[in-house]
């Protein structure tokens, strides 16, 4: 059994955002320090007491501007995690491993970023020139044949896992139908009022067969900013510490960014079999434990395997389990209970980190009962991240 | 009130309608040699048809001719084409000439070929001399097509030697047409946006460094090589510059095979960008050497891309147009593509008792090139210059020369009886003609067993052989196998 140290002994105690548009009007600075204000706010913290930053390879906003924004006189820890949206949650346990060691009192997480109206991640990687360091040599196995997106990434997935398991595309529909059913009663939503049906999903435009438009998340301009510190820290200020119960990062054997399609099998997803490892043997929790979940959605199949891969079901009844409203709100595990990255807004799934944040303060507006143990993962099919976040005792 | 000059012309048509024409005979008997040549263009290589010793062991008794050949031996050959003809020679008198004359006059001047149905009575033998009369069975109303405003005209043609014996018969319908004055039938995407700018150079580049070098010198060279560790012999994909299992830095490399099948395939559609045609579909191939590859499919509708799908390497660099496969700092470079694996010939004859309903036929896809339309337009002894003569054809509404009906009867022959063996008896050809074939559109094959008759014997194949402008030719291919 594997016990981080740090797990436990520190908190989040402040969630900040911008709205979420499709055309911010403002920086993506402008974003990142709204946010992290924001955050900084909700805890009753000063920004000024900030001495941590912690963020994305990806993130376009330096630690330093923030730090010059924020009035911060003084940082003594910030870095970076890679993989884009695999880093959300590993930002936390960045945050966390810093104030449990005492390298840092208050470390902010942040990500923003103008991703609709400024440099879209979903239309790929048409435009990179042929660099050839070993990261960017990567993209020439796929490239020059065509595939250039998320989409057409995750989607080679999606047939071999439709072929091995009988997954259906309406199967994947049902994990779009439960988002933007969330997202329907979320004013924060770029979806807000509007549900989709299974109907719609299915009539929806192919974007790369199995993938309809509706199985593939939005783009969003938007910052999203996570405040952690001590759990002694966190019960003196305004908001009930959210405990860090555990956090994970995970790589598996033959990893690939969104391209890992040389492994023995690709059902599955087993860099998040990692992370779900260190997660429950960490938190001590089981599935049984958790009453709700933020699954990262940037595409719809990879929630099913992420079911899968922390055990709420088993290999191949990800498409029973979410049978029947199974993750709708009064199913079996409500997942994404903001909408998700489908339904509220893509940033990267920091802005799901804020929903568990909520759920754990009873404060979401879609409320699942019981909600003591929240689990949030990063983006699926990349080096990836999750989180168990939970109530003070 | 002068008539309407369509209703005049229709009327001079419909006049020949129910005519025969005089007997048109073959001025040669058919001979082992035209047959070679024919099996040389099809690519045909069923013994019966050119081994002596092979066909006379068979239910044939010796060699005999390919069934889809019907039609060609009697036809009057190039002197018959109109910048051909002896300035003494009369015009073909055969009522579909006559037809075909009048609407050519009108301004028709395009034709396709819409419907052939060969129906085989016996096997034709070398030595054979047939001949045919022809009856004008229906010339349409002027009528609305994709390709133009236009007539079809529809003849049967009965098949006999000279000698009187009836062996076949053919039901031909064409359509003679008003090049540019077509409505397209293409259907509505959504996007109006115009599809991007295909040419293979235009796509992304692969990053080459020292780690991949070896790869990219392999597509120069038109080798897959795959990156096999020098000291533990381990093979593996991606290439890494130190083997994993045995810890060494000495990598060298297989050439692949390039057979393989689908372990998982995408149809990208959106988002479009250049040097790609859409949809586009890209396959995750398993190798025979046991890793796999991605790499864009030729000549795979996104329909027929199923797990499991055997297919084979072929180079993107076969157009003159298409050289640069993909650019790096020391010039071009080709690139893989799979297409589905081309069937092999069976050697036996399947029993009519070992296929059964609903059975696929393998997918076979034809790298279709001007030499392919060539080889075919003149071993079917079909001299019409849309089959050979590009400037032409295109001074006919034509993008290119095409394959004429004969060389695709051929082709199909080919698919089938590869598939049932070589004493499968043809009976019948029907088909109808959609797309043209032209030179560097791939062209695939599909089939499946439609009927089977176990006690007779009697089969009918369904096929489809298609491009990426859609369905060439749509029909039945009727045998009769071993009870």
């Amino acid at each position: 059994m594997t016990r981080h140290s740090y797990a436990g002994r520190a908190a989040i105690v402040g969630i900040g955002a911008t709205e979420f548009s499709k055309d911010s009007g403002r920086s993506e600075l402008q974003l990142a320090l709204e946010a992290c204000a924001a955050a900084c706010a909700d805890a009753g913290v000063d920004p000024s007491k900030v001495d941590g930053l912690s963020t994305f390879t990806m993130e376009t906003n330096p630690e330093s501007e923030i730090m010059r924004g924020l009035g911060i006189d003084e940082l003594t820890h910030f870095s970076r995690i890679h993989f884009g949206g695999g880093a959300p949650c590993a930002t936390v346990q960045l945050a966390a491993m810093a104030v449990a060691t005492g390298v840092a009192d208050y470390v902010l997480c942040y990500r923003a970023f103008n991703e609709r109206s400024g440099r879209r991640f979903g239309s790929g990687v048409q435009d990179r020139p042929a660099g050839a360091t070993a990261e960017e040599a990567q993209f020439a196995w796929t490239s020059p044949h065509g595939l250039l997106t998320p989409a057409s990434w995750v989607a080679m997935f999606a047939t071999r896992m439709m072929h091995e398991y009988g997954v259906t595309s309406e199967d994947f529909g049902r994990v779009a139908v439960a988002d933007r059913k969330h997202a329907a009663t979320n004013p924060a939503a770029h979806f807000y009022q509007q549900p989709i049906t299974l109907e719609d999903h299915q009539q929806s435009r192919w974007i790369v067969e199995p993938l309809h438009l509706l199985d593939c998340c939005q783009e969003t301009d938007g910052g999203q900013a996570i405040l952690v510190t001590s759990i002694e820290r966190a019960r003196d200020l305004a908001q009930p510490p959210v405990v860090i119960e555990a956090a994970a990062q995970g790589m598996a054997d033959d990893q690939h960014m969104m391209r890992s399609f040389f492994r023995d099998s690709i059902v599955g997803l087993p860099e998040m079999g990692t992370c779900a490892r260190q997660i429950w043997e960490t938190s001590g929790l089981t599935p049984a434990d958790v009453k709700t979940a933020v699954l990262y959605d940037h595409f719809t199949p990879f929630v099913l395997a992420q079911l899968e891969e922390f055990g709420f079901c088993g290999p191949g009844e990800a498409k029973d389990f979410v049978a029947d409203g199974g993750i709708e709100l009064g199913g079996r595990l409500p997942v994404n209970t903001h909408g998700g990255q489908l339904g509220e807004a893509y940033l990267h799934g920091m802005n799901g980190i804020a929903e568990g944040v909520r759920q754990v303060r009873r404060t979401s507006v879609n409320q699942v009962d019981g909600a003591d143990h929240v689990l949030v993962t990063g983006g699926t099919g990349v080096p990836t991240s999750a989180l168990m976040v939970g109530r003070d005792h | 009130m002068s008539p309407d000059p369509s209703e005049a012309l229709l009327a001079e048509l419909r006049a020949l309608v129910g005519t025969r024409g005089p007997v048109q005979s073959a001025r040669h008997p058919i001979t082992v040699t035209a047959i070679a040549d024919w099996c040389d263009a099809i690519g045909d290589t069923n013994p019966l048809y050119f081994d002596e010793e092979a066909a006379a062991k068979s239910r044939h008794g010796g060699i005999v001719a390919p069934p889809a050949t019907l039609d060609i031996w009697d036809r009057p050959g190039l002197p018959a084409q109109a910048r051909f003809r002896p300035a003494d020679k009369p015009a073909a008198g055969d009522p579909r000439s006559k037809a075909l004359r009048l609407l050519e006059d009108a301004g028709f001047v395009g034709v396709v070929a819409v419907n052939s149905e060969l129906e085989i009575v016996r096997y034709l033998r070398p030595g054979d001399l047939l001949q045919n009369t022809q009856i004008l069975e229906d010339v349409s109303a002027e009528k609305q097509t994709a390709l133009g405003t236009g007539h079809f005209v529809t003849t049967r043609q009965r098949y006999e030697t000279v000698d009187g014996e009836h062996v076949g018969d053919l039901l031909f319908r064409i359509l003679k047409f008003k090049p540019g004055t077509g409505v397209s039938a293409a259907k509505d995407t959504g996007d109006k946006r115009p599809p991007p700018d295909p040419t293979p150079s235009l796509r992304p580049r692969p990053g080459i460094n020292r780690d991949n070098q070896a790869l990219y010198d392999g597509y120069r060279a038109h080798e897959l090589r795959l990156p096999r560790c020098n000291g533990c012999g381990r093979l593996f994909f991606p290439p890494s510059p130190r083997c994993s299992a045995c810890g060494g830095f000495d990598i060298g490399y297989v050439v692949s095979s390039g057979r393989g099948s689908l372990y998982s395939h995408v149809t990208v559609h959106h988002p479009q960008v250049p040097g790609f045609r859409y949809p586009l579909v890209v396959g995750l191939v398993e190798l025979e050497e046991g890793v796999r590859f991605v790499a864009d499919l030729v000549g795979v509708t996104p329909a027929q891309a199923t797990v499991g799908l055997p297919v084979e390497l072929e180079w993107l660099d076969s157009h003159p147009a298409q050289v640069e496969g993909a650019t790096d700092s020391r010039g071009s470079i080709s690139l893989p593509q799979f297409r589905s694996a081309t069937p092999r010939r069976r050697e036996d004859t399947l029993a009519a008792a070992a296929v059964s309903e609903g059975e696929r036929l393998p997918l076979w896809t034809l790298p279709v090139s001007p030499t392919h339309i060539v080889a075919g337009a003149v071993a079917t002894r079909d001299f019409q210059d849309v089959h050979h003569d590009r400037d032409l054809a295109q001074q006919k509404g034509s993008k290119d020369i095409f394959l004429n009906i004969n060389t695709s009867l051929g082709y199909l022959q080919r698919y089938v009886t590869d598939f049932t063996g070589p004493e499968a008896v043809v009976t019948a050809l029907r088909v109808r003609l959609g797309a043209p074939a032209y030179p560097y559109l791939p062209l695939t094959f599909a089939g499946s067993i439609q009927s089977v008759d176990p006690a007779t014997g009697r089969v009918v194949v369904g096929v489809q052989a298609s491009n990426e402008l859609g369905p060439h030719l749509t029909g039945t291919v009727e045998l009769e196998l071993p009870q």
